[in-house]
């Protein structure tokens, strides 16, 4: 019994001390609003450029499935592509995406995010928030579909106004590899150049 | 997002724009169903519609612009308050016919209640009261929306001169809007007198809703590979997220398993019952995908 009972209050005190990190991750709505907060204080206005990309790259890869959303938004060409250019190409994106909205994110100050809801989607939930803006223009509305991958939550795509971001930039991607004959080589080429990274890194 | 930044009514210059594109609306929209895995931008005219698109980028720097940060800059954030909540006033009598066109009594209901408010109160429309203080927001709504609603296809991607990213669809639509506005009717009684009040009305809509895009769409274009197709994405998401109703939510899943198009999204979804939805869209003016 009192073995018992120490047993139960061992794992209270561990689970206490574990529980907002778990509870984060097995939470939709707990990343979210737990990715808001620390967007917000990492990705101010005062932080530096250089400073804001590289936390935004912990974020990234801390709270978004970076493997599918690239494997997703190189639609049909992921299949066509070599593994090595795959694993570059995986590279590359995230860089791309941190420096994309890293950019965009430096405009914020002192907007909040808030979890207005989440429900059920067939890979996992979809999770309703809403940017509040100190001006008191309206909020800003934005949804996240995250997907359960082993307990663990991870994003998938975001969307403003019904517009994805996943989706705009499979668009943009594959229209890329069209005009440069069909190969993946021309995006990557690309990216490279935006991203500053040199080839073969 | 209203991807329409230069979104300006002319009537007549739409008119003439329809007259200059006899082909588009004949076209079917869905003219390669065959490839399925090949990315369906619907753009069978991309080689025109990028060279039309790089001289509305050359008017654009040019000319929109800078006429949109001197707007910016001259006249204070209230002053240009009133002109876009009056310019979304004029927009009721043809929002409410399209929410009732698409059977949408409550947002037709709105409309009617905004109108009637901001009309009134709102000293003629000069001040959004139903939307700021009655939780009545004002909604995007257009004839291009009802027609998709009504399963009508969008047909090829096409760049207007000028007025930027449409489809034959969405352009009829203006069109005839143009012709249905009651205020361009009130006004063409008299043809000498009041016939440039609808240019004054679409330029100063088109300044307006530039106004409201400078950084995000300067930021877009500094960002993206290809600026044409990342606009052409967002045109088109835009319009089917419009149709679908549900416009601050995400595409179905299904976009997710298999490759498709936002237009393939509509389709199917047109058939489900559709949610009326009461929320404004909100602006993206600060975040992009």
């Amino acid at each position: 019994m009192t073995r018992r009972s120490a047993l139960i209050a061992a794992l209270v005190l561990i689970v206490g001390a574990l529980a907002p990190a778990i509870l984060a991750a097995a939470d939709p709505a707990g990343v979210i609003s737990n990715l808001g907060n620390r967007a917000l204080e990492v990705l101010g206005k005062n932080v530096p450029p250089a400073q804001r990309v590289a936390r935004f790259h912990e974020l990234f890869r801390q709270d978004f499935d970076v493997p599918g959303i690239a494997r997703f938004v190189l639609g049909r060409y992921w299949k066509s592509a070599t593994t090595e250019q795959q694993d570059e190409f995986v590279k590359l994106f995230e860089d791309y995406i941190a420096i994309v909205y890293s950019s965009q994110l430096a405009a914020y100050s002192g907007e909040t995010l808030k979890v207005t809801g989440s429900r059920a989607d067939p890979e996992g939930a979809i999770v309703a928030s809403e940017i509040i803006r100190p001006t008191g223009a309206p909020p800003v509305k934005v949804e996240w579909r995250l997907t359960d991958q082993h307990g663990t939550y991870k994003i998938r795509d975001v969307a403003v106004d019904g517009i994805s971001m996943a989706v705009t930039q499979r668009s943009e991607f594959s229209s890329v590899i069209q005009r440069n004959g069909g190969q993946v080589q021309g995006l990557i080429a690309m990216l490279r150049e935006k991203t500053g990274t040199a080839p073969g890194r | 997002m209203n991807l329409l930044p230069l979104r300006l009514v002319f009537s007549h210059m739409l008119l003439l724009l329809a007259l200059m594109l006899p082909g588009c609306a004949a076209r079917p929209s869905n003219s390669q169903p065959s490839v399925a895995e090949e990315e369906d931008f619907n753009d069978p005219l991309e080689d025109t519609n990028r060279a039309i698109f790089d001289f509305n980028q050359v008017v654009d720097r040019n000319v929109l612009v800078p006429v949109a940060k001197a707007y910016r800059t001259v006249l204070p954030d209230p002053v240009r308050d009133s002109v876009h909540d009056f310019l979304n006033n004029l927009r009721a009598p043809l929002n409410f016919v399209n929410d009732t066109l698409q059977g949408d009594f409550k947002r037709a209901g709105q409309t009617f209640a905004r109108f009637t408010l901001n009309s009134t109160v709102g000293v003629g429309g000069l001040f959004d009261v139903a939307g700021r203080w009655g939780q009545l927001p004002y909604h995007e709504q257009d004839l291009g929306v009802t027609l998709g609603v009504w399963g009508v296809p969008d047909g090829p991607y096409v760049v207007i001169p000028i007025l930027g990213p449409s489809n034959p669809r969405d352009l009829g639509g203006q069109v005839a809007e143009g012709f249905a506005d009651p205020w361009n009717i009130l006004v063409t009684g008299n043809p000498w007198t009041l016939y440039w009040i609808p240019y004054v009305r679409g330029g100063v809509s088109g300044i307006d809703q530039r106004s409201r895009y400078i950084e995000t769409l300067a930021d877009i274009e500094r960002t993206s590979l290809d600026y044409y197709a990342t606009i052409r994405s967002l045109y088109r998401q835009r319009r089917a997220a419009l149709i679908r109703g549900e416009r601050e939510n995400l595409p179905p899943p299904a976009s997710f398993s298999r490759i498709d198009n936002p237009a393939a999204i509509v389709a199917g979804t047109n058939l489900a019952p559709r949610p009326a939805l009461v929320s404004e869209a909100p602006n993206l003016s600060e975040v992009r995908w």
